[in-house]
This record gives C-alpha cells, sequence and structure tokens, in this order.
C-alpha cells in the first residue's frame, strides 16, 4: 500500500552559495523521486521545497549532510511541514532579490578531488590542466571585484568561456560545472609563464616539469598561487633553507611547508587524529603539527620549535608539482620582502623579491585580494587560529544582537580589520602589521570594499586605544568621511567580547574573561597584557592581573627578552648587584643575549628601577623574561618567538605544581610573579629546563584560573581565554586544571584567532554596547 | 581639527617635547586662530609655512628674517655648553637656515627667585660671548624675577634678527630629485641631554654639538645659494622630525640610507641601550640641506674644505608613487629593509605585542 504523499519546506543556511548547491539539490532530490524546487534566498539562505514518500523526504535530508558539495557548510536547518502540492518534477527556480538581504561572499576553496582526479586522467579535457575548478572548489574572494559572485564580476572575466565550458556550464545535470562561475579549461583559462628575475619571459615545454627541476637543483622560486605569491624551495636542504634564511632576512622565522598528501605529512610530522581531515578540508589551511624525529626536514626550517607548519596543495599547478619533486614536500613560505606584505603582482615581484627569488612562475589571472594562507595550531587538543585568511575570510560570524552598520581596524600587529550589519560580523582576512609600509593602505582598501559590496552606511568606526596604533588615523578619515561616532575601546576588552561574541553571549551579561597577550594599551595608560576582567560587551571591571614590571626601553625589551628579564628582577626586590649576579651565572651578559652587555644590563635595571621605563603586566613579556632565564631564547625575530620556544621547551616535562600566588594591589588581584621568578632560582640548577617549563606556563595558568574563579563568583560560566597568549597549550591546561574544579569550563575563540586577528570583531561589539546601541 | 586633537583635555609634556604633539597643538590651538591673512606679511612667509624664520619683504630680493624661540634645558650647565650658549646658537641658526644673515638678537630673561648670581653671570656670559664671536648685536631684552617655585630655575627668550639677500631658503622649494646633505654627527646633543639627565652611570664621552653654524653656512650661501631647496637645523625631535616636516610640507617621499647617516657609535650605542631612535635625539650644532643633485657633491666638497669633515649624502626626495605616501619618511635599514621613520611623539608606549 502507497503511504501517503508528504512536503517539506526547507531553509539552510550556512555557506550554500557559489558552491554548487542548488544543481546538488536538484540532483539530491530527483534521486529520490522527489518533486519541488530549490531556490536562493539571497544572504546565505537557500529554500527547498519537496514533495514524495515520507521515507524518500528522510533519505533526502540524510543526504543533505553527507552527500553535499565539500565546501558547502550547513550552519542552519529549519524544516516544517507542509501541504502537498502535487506538483509534478523538481526545478531549480530563479533566484529571488530580496533587496535587504546580503549574501555571504564566498572564500577561496582548494581544489576538489574530482577536480584533481580529471587533471590525472588523460581521457578529460582538463588533463594536466593547472587551473581546474569547479563548482566545489577553486577561488572565489581572492579574484571578486565585486558583488554577486558572478563570472563578470571576477577576475574570470576576461577569459569567456569555450564551446565546452559554456555547454557544461548551462547543463544543470553537470553537477559540478553548471552555472559553475569560475571554470576554464587549458583552451579558455588562466595562461601560465616562467619568466626570470629581469622580467625575460622563458618559453619552457611544461612550466611544472621544469618549476620541479629547478627546485631540485636548489633554486628558489617565486610561484603565483591563488591568494599571492609563494617562495617554493627544497625542505631537505640546509644550504638551500640557509640561502633563503639569508636572502629574506628573516633569521629563525619558521617556513611552512607544502605535502603532496597525507602520508607524506605522516612521513615529517605526527598529525594526531583527524588532522589529516583539516589539511585536506577545501580550506586547505596550514596546520602546526608535531615534528617527526629523524624527518628529512632540515632543522633550519622551524629552528627550536618542535612543531612544523604543513598544508597540502590547493591548485591543480600545486598539485602537480608535488608530485614531480622526489622530496614530495616543500617550503612554500609567503613570497614577501621582509617588511613587506606577500606580492601578489609580477611588479612586486620583479621589485620585491629580485633578490630573494631566482626565477617566477606566474599566472596571468589577476589576484584582486591580497590573501594569506590561513595558519592553524592545537591548543591542548583544539583546534585555534593564528591567522585566519584563506578558506576562511570573508565568512561572517553571527552576533548575539543586531548591529548598527559599523567599521573596525583592529589591532597593530598580526591583525585584521571587521565591518558589522543585521546580526553579522565579517572580519577582513588578515592584513599583518600595520607598522609595514603599504599595510594600513591594504587594510583600507579591504575595508572600503566591504563598505561598498555590502553597501553599509556605516554610523560608528571603532579603534584600540593605544595611541601609537598606525590604523588609529584610519579610522579617523573614515569616522570623519562617514559622518561617523569615532569610539575607542581597551584592547583586552576587545578581546574578551570577541571570544564572547563567538560563544554568542547576549548583550547586558557579564563573564569572566582571562585575555593574555603581549601588549595592550591600558586605560591606565601602563602596557596591560596579563588580564582577568569581569565584562559585558559595555564596560568591563579588571579583577587581576600578572604582577605588574617596567620595560628597560619598552619596545627594546620586546626584541631582547634578557632586559624584561632585568626588569622582572627589578619589580621582584633583587638589587643591581643581584640581578647582574643571575646573568652573569647564567651567561645572559654575552652580546648575542644583550648586544651591549654589562653596561646594557646596568642602563636597564637603573630604567627600571628609577621608574624611567614603561609599566607592564604583559604575559608576553613575563613568558620571555622566564625563556630568557631559562637560556631558551634571547631574541625576538618574529612575533611570540620566545614564548613559542618555551612551550616547545616544556613538551615531555613533569609538572611540579608550583603554584604562584595571589597578591592584593590597588584594588586588584596580582599573580605574584616575583614569587615565581624565586621559585626558578631556587630550582633551575636543580630541575630539567623541561620540567621548570611546564610547572611556570601551567602554574601561571593555575593562577589566573584561581583568580578567574574568584572572579566569577556569583556569575555563570564559562570562562573565557583570549588574547594572542591563549593559544599556548600549557597556560590554557593550568586554568583548565583549576576552574575544573570550580565547575567551571574553560572556552578559548576558535572560529576568529584569540590573537590580534580577532580583536576588531571585539572592537566592534564593545563600541555598539558603549554607545547604546546593543 | 585634526582628529585627535578633539581627545585632548589638558597640556601634557608630550605637548612640549617638540614632535607629533607640539607641532598638531601649534597648527590646532593656534594657527588655524589666526585670520589666514595674517599668517605672513604681504609677499613674505610665517605662519603658512612654520619654517625656521619668518620672511618680510624688504624691497627687491630683500628680506629680513625673523625668529623667536624659548630656552630651558635640564640640567643648565651641560657637557659642551649651557643653557646662553644654546639660546644664542638657537637663534642664530633659525636665521641660517632661512638663507638669512644674522644681525641681531632681543632677549627675555626669566629667573627663579633665589637663582645664584653666579650662574646667572655664567649663562649670560656664554649667552653674549656666543653672539659676539659671531658680531651678532644684543640690541635689547627684558628681565623678570618669578617668585621662588613658580618657574624651575632660568628661561631665556630670544629674538633674532637677520637679512636676506637674494633667494631665501624656503622649506617647500624642495622637490623630487633633491638629494638630503647633513653637515655632520647627529644627535650629539640629545645624547649628552639626555646621559646627564638620567644619571644611569653611564660615562658617554660625547658632548653637545651646541654652536652656531655661521662658518658653514655663510659661505655656502654664498656659492651655493640658487642649489640650496630647503636648510633645517634638526634640533627636538631630532633628524625624524625635520624630515617628516620636510617632506609633508611638500608632499613627497624623503628615502635616507641608515648606513650612510653619521651618528657616533656611542650615541647609536646609548640611544639602544634607551630604547629611543637616535634619529630622533636633538643636534644643536647640525644642518640638514636637501639640494639640488647636480650640484651635491661639489657642495659635499666644499662643506669639507669648511672643517665638516663628516658632511655626506645620506638620502633622496622622491615623488611618491601612490599620493597616500606623500609626507612619509623611510629609512633604508642597517640590517636591510626599509621602515617607516616616525615623527618622534612625546609618548613613548611599547608596540610590540
Ligand atoms: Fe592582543
Ligand atoms: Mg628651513
Ligand atoms: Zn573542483
Ligand atoms: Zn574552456
Amino acid at each position: 500500500m502507497a503511504t501517503a504523499r508528504r512536503a517539506l519546506r526547507l531553509r539552510v543556511t550556512g555557506i550554500v552559495q557559489g558552491v554548487g548547491f542548488r544543481p546538488f539539490i536538484y540532483r539530491l532530490a530527483v534521486s529520490r523521486g522527489l518533486a519541488g524546487y530549490v531556490l536562493n534566498l539571497g544572504g546565505s539562505e537557500v529554500e527547498i521545497y519537496v514533495e514524495g514518500p515520507p521515507d524518500q523526504l528522510a533519505s533526502f535530508i540524510k543526504g543533505l549532510y553527507r552527500e553535499r558539495p565539500p565546501p558547502a557548510r550547513i550552519e542552519e536547518l529549519e524544516i516544517e511541514e507542509a501541504e502537498p502540492q502535487g506538483l509534478g518534477s523538481f526545478t531549480i527556480r530563479k533566484s529571488e532579490r530580496r533587496k535587504s538581504k546580503r549574501s555571504m561572499i564566498p572564500p577561496d576553496f582548494g581544489i576538489c578531488s574530482d577536480c584533481l582526479h580529471e587533471i590525472h586522467d588523460p581521457s578529460t579535457r582538463f588533463y594536466r590542466y593547472y587551473w581546474n575548478s569547479c563548482a566545489w572548489c577553486g577561488p572565489r574572494f581572492s579574484m571578486m571585484y565585486t558583488v554577486p559572485y558572478d563570472r563578470e564580476n571576477t577576475a574570470m572575466k576576461k577569459y569567456p568561456l569555450c564551446t565546452e565550458c559554456r555547454r557544461d556550464y548551462e547543463d544543470p545535470a553537470n553537477l559540478r560545472r553548471f552555472h559553475a562561475q569560475g571554470i576554464s579549461c587549458p583552451k579558455c583559462g588562466p595562461r601560465t609563464y616562467v619568466y626570470t628575475m629581469d622580467g625575460k619571459r622563458l618559453d619552457v615545454p611544461d612550466p611544472v616539469e621544469w618549476a620541479a627541476e629547478k627546485i631540485e637543483e636548489g633554486y628558489i622560486l617565486a610561484i603565483k598561487g591563488v591568494g599571492g605569491f609563494h617562495l617554493a624551495a627544497l625542505a631537505t636542504r640546509d644550504d638551500v633553507v640557509e640561502e633563503l634564511r639569508r636572502r629574506k632576512r628573516r633569521p629563525s622565522k619558521p617556513f611552512a611547508l607544502m605535502a603532496r598528501d597525507c602520508s607524506v605529512v605522516e612521513m615529517i610530522a605526527e598529525p594526531p587524529p583527524g588532522a589529516c581531515e583539516v589539511l585536506q578540508s577545501a580550506e586547505r589551511p596550514i596546520l602546526l603539527l608535531p615534528k617527526r624525529p629523524g624527518s628529512p626536514v632540515s632543522e633550519l626550517v622551524a629552528p627550536g620549535l618542535d612543531t612544523i607548519g604543513v598544508m597540502l596543495p590547493y591548485t591543480g599547478f600545486q598539485a602537480l608539482l608535488l608530485e614531480q619533486v622526489r622530496d614530495g614536500f616543500l617550503i612554500m613560505t609567503s613570497g614577501n620582502e621582509t617588511g613587506y606584505p606577500m606580492c601578489t603582482t609580477l611588479k612586486c615581484v620583479f621589485t620585491h623579491l629580485c633578490g630573494i627569488a631566482d626565477y617566477v612562475v606566474a599566472h596571468d589571472r589577476e589576484i584582486v585580494h591580497r590573501v594569506d594562507d590561513s595558519v592553524l595550531r592545537y591548543t591542548d587538543g583544539e583546534l585555534v587560529f593564528l591567522r585566519r585568511a584563506r578558506g576562511y575570510a570573508p565568512m561572517w560570524l553571527y552576533a548575539p544582537a543586531e548591529l548598527p552598520e559599523m567599521v573596525a581596524v583592529g589591532a597593530e600587529l598580526q591583525t585584521a580589520g571587521a565591518v558589522a550589519f543585521e546580526d553579522k560580523v565579517v572580519p577582513t582576512q588578515y592584513i599583518g602589521d600595520m607598522d609595514e609600509p603599504g599595510q594600513v593602505e591594504e587594510l583600507e582598501r579591504e575595508l572600503r570594499w566591504f563598505v561598498e559590496v555590502y553597501s553599509l552606511k556605516p554610523r560608528i568606526v571603532a579603534m584600540d586605544m593605544h595611541p601609537g596604533y598606525h590604523n588609529r588615523g584610519l579610522a579617523a578619515r573614515l569616522a570623519e568621511e562617514y559622518g561617523a561616532e569615532l569610539v575607542e575601546v581597551q584592547h583586552h576588552h576587545a578581546h574578551a567580547a570577541a571570544a564572547m561574541l563567538e560563544d554568542r553571549v547576549p548583550p547586558g551579561e557579564e563573564k569572566v574573561a582571562i585575555t593574555i597577550d603581549g601588549t595592550g594599551y591600558g586605560v591606565d595608560s601602563t602596557i596591560w597584557g596579563g588580564e582577568v576582567l569581569v565584562a559585558s560587551y559595555s564596560s568591563f571591571t579588571r579583577v587581576a592581573s600578572l604582577y605588574p614590571f617596567r620595560l628597560p626601553g619598552g619596545d627594546a625589551a620586546a626584541k631582547w627578552p634578557v632586559r624584561a628579564l632585568i626588569g622582572l628582577m627589578q619589580a621582584s626586590g633583587l638589587d643591581e648587584e643581584e640581578a647582574l649576579d643571575v646573568l652573569r651565572r647564567y651567561g645572559l651578559l654575552s652580546r648575542d643575549k644583550l648586544p651591549h652587555g654589562e653596561t646594557e644590563a646596568r642602563v636597564s635595571y637603573r630604567l627600571a628601577a628609577f621608574g624611567k621605563a614603561p609599566l607592564t603586566t604583559s604575559m608576553g613579556r613575563t613568558l620571555d623574561a622566564l625563556a630568557a632565564l631559562l637560556r631558551i631564547a634571547w631574541r625576538r625575530d618574529y612575533e611570540g618567538e620566545p614564548a613559542m620556544k618555551l612551550e616547545a621547551a616544556a613538551r615531555g616535562g613533569r609538572d611540579h605544581g608550583y603554584t604562584p600566588g595571589l597578591l592584593s594591589l590597588d584594588g586588584r588581584l596580582v599573580v605574584d610573579t616575583p614569587g615565581l621568578l624565586r621559585w626558578v632560582l631556587e630550582n633551575i640548577d636543580r630541575l630539567p629546563a623541561r620540567d621548570i617549563a611546564v610547572t611556570i606556563q601551567r602554574g601561571l595558568g593555575r593562577a589566573l584560573g584561581e583568580a578567574a574563579a574568584r572572579a566569577a563568583r556569583g556569575l555563570d560560566g564559562p570562562v573565557y581565554i583570549s588574547g594572542g597568549a591563549a593559544v599556548n597549550t600549557f597556560i590554557v591546561q593550568g586554568a583548565r586544571q583549576v576552574l575544573s574544579d570550580y565547575g567551571l569550563e574553560v572556552r578559548i575563540p576558535r572560529r576568529l584567532p584569540p590573537g590580534d586577528g580577532g580583536v576588531a570583531v571585539g572592537q566592534l561589539l564593545v563600541a555598539a554596547a558603549k554607545l547604546g546601541e546593543i | 581639527m585634526t582628529w585627535y586633537v578633539r581627545l585632548w583635555k589638558f597640556i601634557t609634556l608630550a605637548h612640549g617635547s617638540g614632535g607629533k604633539e607640539t607641532e598638531e597643538l601649534v597648527k590646532n590651538l593656534i594657527v588655524q586662530s589666526v585670520p589666514p591673512e595674517l599668517w605672513r606679511v604681504e609677499g613674505g612667509t610665517g605662519l603658512d609655512i612654520l619654517d625656521d624664520a619668518a620672511l618680510i619683504p624688504a624691497g627687491e630680493n630683500r628680506y629680513i628674517a625673523v625668529t623667536v624661540d624659548t630656552y630651558t634645558v635640564k640640567p643648565i650647565f651641560f657637557p659642551g655648553g649651557d643653557l646662553g650658549k644654546l639660546a644664542a646658537s638657537g637663534t642664530i641658526n633659525d636665521l641660517l637656515m632661512v638663507g638669512a644673515k644674522p644681525l641681531a638678537v632681543l632677549d627675555g630673561v626669566v629667573v627663579e627667585e633665589g637663582f645664584p648670581i653666579e650662574d646667572f653671570k655664567k649663562i649670560m656670559g656664554s649667552f653674549i660671548r656666543t653672539l659676539a664671536e659671531e658680531k651678532v648685536a644684543l640690541v635689547g631684552g627684558d628681565f623678570k624675577v618669578m617668585p621662588k617655585g613658580q618657574l624651575d630655575g632660568i628661561v631665556i627668550a630670544s629674538m633674532g634678527i637677520g637679512i636676506v639677500e637674494g633667494k631665501p631658503i624656503v622649506d617647500t622649494e624642495i622637490r623630487p630629485g633633491d638629494k638630503i646633505i647633513v653637515s655632520g654627527y647627529l644627535g650629539d646633543h640629545g645624547a649628552a641631554i639626555l646621559a646627564a639627565q638620567q644619571s644611569l652611570g653611564v660615562d658617554l664621552g660625547v658632548e653637545s654639538d651646541v654652536k652656531p653654524l655661521t662658518r658653514l653656512m655663510l659661505p655656502l650661501l654664498e656659492k651655493y645659494r640658487d642649489s640650496i631647496h630647503g636648510a633645517g637645523d634638526p634640533t627636538r625631535g631630532g633628524l625624524a622630525m625635520l624630515l617628516n616636516n620636510w617632506a609633508e610640507k611638500t608632499k613627497t617621499v624623503i628615502v635616507i640610507d641608515e648606513v650612510k647617516t653619521p651618528v657616533r657609535p656611542q650615541v647609536r650605542e646609548y640611544a639602544e641601550m634607551l630604547g629611543v631612535d637616535p634619529f630622533s635625539l636633538a643636534s644643536e650644532g647640525a644642518a640638514v640641506l636637501a639640494v639640488e643633485p647636480s650640484r651635491a657633491e661639489e657642495i659635499i666638497e666644499y662643506m669639507h674644505s669648511l672643517g665638516f669633515k663628516e658632511a655626506t649624502i645620506i638620502g633622496e626626495v622622491y615623488e611618491p608613487k601612490d599620493p597616500r605616501h606623500a609626507g612619509r619618511v623611510l629609512l633604508k635599514s642597517v640590517a636591510g629593509g626599509v621602515r617607516i621613520l616616525e615623527p618622534p611623539s612625546g609618548e613613548i608606549v611599547p608596540r610590540i605585542c
């Protein structure tokens, strides 16, 4: 007996546009013998109406998740029963243009397995075609001039579809190419050229083979990818890596690797379960993984660290190149001159990379938006962002309230901006350091682009309180131009708010947040960085911090951690001779650790003692000081270097359970880091460095956890940890240890970088709340 | 009004540092309150350019140059000089930097009750001696005493008058292609004062370079007046402030080479230890020139012959590639790479995360 016909109306929200979602629904419905229709609603929603037998409807829903195109993401699914209309077939209906609804701009996706398959299959017309892509994969945001995502609005507009491509594009039965905006083939798509560094084009029969050969010979190549250029080089030859470091003037910052596939990743790293799926995802990020001991990767790739950053190929060119090179993996670091952003044009390559690269391989498709590779790592087993860019940006996040239209310019280093409208916040892709030439302009260009394509009339512009941040002038100019209110937001308040937004904490609610990082300008004009706040979006109280100490020479103490150690020793009550004794005993007065030796040490001590140096509660500088004392790091060549090395040095150590106490100062709790320093000095000669390293980092986490627990009385959990130092596994573990005893959960941001890449989003919420808009 | 001026509530020490904040304060809270037609005397220059001295036309190809400055320094007697020599030299140099021959000075001296007569004699003695050596007249002045505690020691205001025969040196004449020249070591004064003030126990072995630049500038003007497009003395805020001013006034980009810029090793080292930029340290006896590129080498040679052995070309003025870069000063660093040389700020706050 035939079951009764039933009907369902579905609303799907998420990444469902520009990823071949409608043809997929069409095929899914037809395969289940269902009738109905699918249509784009604008925004990031699709409406589906299906009718047919109930068991087939159930199978349809299952298939929605299981068989969806790889980059599609279903964030919300609303299903309601409907009255069957007796439709005879399933159709893709023309999109409804709803004026008020704005669409999510699709990010750049790595090449899918079907496209890869085609370029390996001599029987397809895509055989060995480097830039093969389909509805499920390929660049999007990086090549968009404007919205909506139609071919005409992208850098693909200069490549008219050939007859075959047009046929595929118009064929609804072609799941991967029907209405896929970015498709092309060897006949009609971008071309690939090889150049010498003086701009001469070389005639080579097969650019991939040629590039592989040159790299194997030890040359460094600039290769154009999706959001910019890479520098490719052998990762197994010390002399090559050293040469690259010398040319890039980059003494120790780790280089990312690209590996052919997960089996190669297994060979060079120790990926935890699930890591391979992350690497293979459409987002194709760089993932920091534990190094595999004895792997053929040169130690110079990531000196002093226990992790290496690895990604998988995300273009056909990269896939073929990695198959071609014997090692199966290569250095693929961003193609920039140190101090400048990554190149996106040949002109930039020939100016900025001429002393660095030997040859260039470039396609002729324009890169409209610079989009760096995204970087993720594991913190206490959880995946967190260090850099949110390719594959993720510019996807939006939902705010816990309707926001006015607004702009935020973010922080200073490793930062991004953000815009807000409706109940959404859109962080820009990672932009970088605002003190580098051209970066404030890049931030401006991207922010203006979002304001334009989302047709925003910003009423608020938010910026950091730090008087020296380079993007404050931009914020002021934008505010003036838009007639918008200019609002200053305290750095750690923004960190807290970003974590709370991600967790959809409603406006008005107070939460406890441990906000830890290198530098943030405090409301008392000192430098904060190890703070426990009780915060709502509109205001905060600083309930605890690390013990304040002086940073002799300001930023000089960030570059030379021994100076921070001197400041910490001075604050801990060591007199000048005692402090010098410690430095002498542990060999910290040598010129590689302190360029001007003992004089500099004494000057530093006196600057601190006379109060002629900025006061700080920075977690970053506290970790730097301890890393210096343990002789784990004494120079900072890249952001977070000493802290990262301290974390690496703690691996495998035994936690001796020491926790610094909490003192009371100026009406708040302070973590007794002078006590911690004394503990280290008492144990440094009898315990292995890794034991001390693990104990002090967990200990700092435990002390902050204890302070947070006390502050949380009467408040609901969870407790948030945010800020650049929130990615430190041991600190997070320490805080979790203590807070779990109080029944409080600890959460780290997972969709936004916990570091300064997430600050702009926090600024939006705080600024809106301060003005009473939420 | 510039946006962050609106955030100010009180005058702070940063406003008087001679850096960015001072400039913003002067432009926003003083210059903008003066009716533009009174920014200068018809046919001359003044608040419109904010050069080292103002120019008042005095007939065909002649200008009277006037300048005023208030001098205060801690300590009053420092290695290499004292407040009196500083005031006289500063006034003379400001006149020279617009291409004038210094003629006369008027002073205004305010002293705190209880100030030692002996010190007063020394200071005024060196003020007058410095003027006399350069044949500059002291033609008038004012003297006041403030009750104890209402002033810290002594302040000298000094107004100078000079005459320009021929083309004045106005900073707005600086153009792309010009070579940037410095007359000698930079930052000596700033470093010597810091070392004296901080008393950190470092024997710097460097004295202030405070001196009038008459013997450099008058011969140079005589020979190369038309080839010198800009001149300035990098006093408060140092080279960084001066070049940023120039770049901003002329909407150009100035690029200098750190390796070529003469700074004594001890000065550089001391600055590094304090965490300050050596290029923002003051000089009180150095000149920075922007000159016609074809004459640059010749001018350098001539400066050497005048006894300024360290005179050298340190950079060049460029047309900005992007209009948004106008006003920027770039520094090719020793380590390689380029960084923005920022105008110094009175408020030094760590930024590194
Ligand atoms: Fe931060
Ligand atoms: Mg001048
Ligand atoms: Zn594909
Ligand atoms: Zn084609």
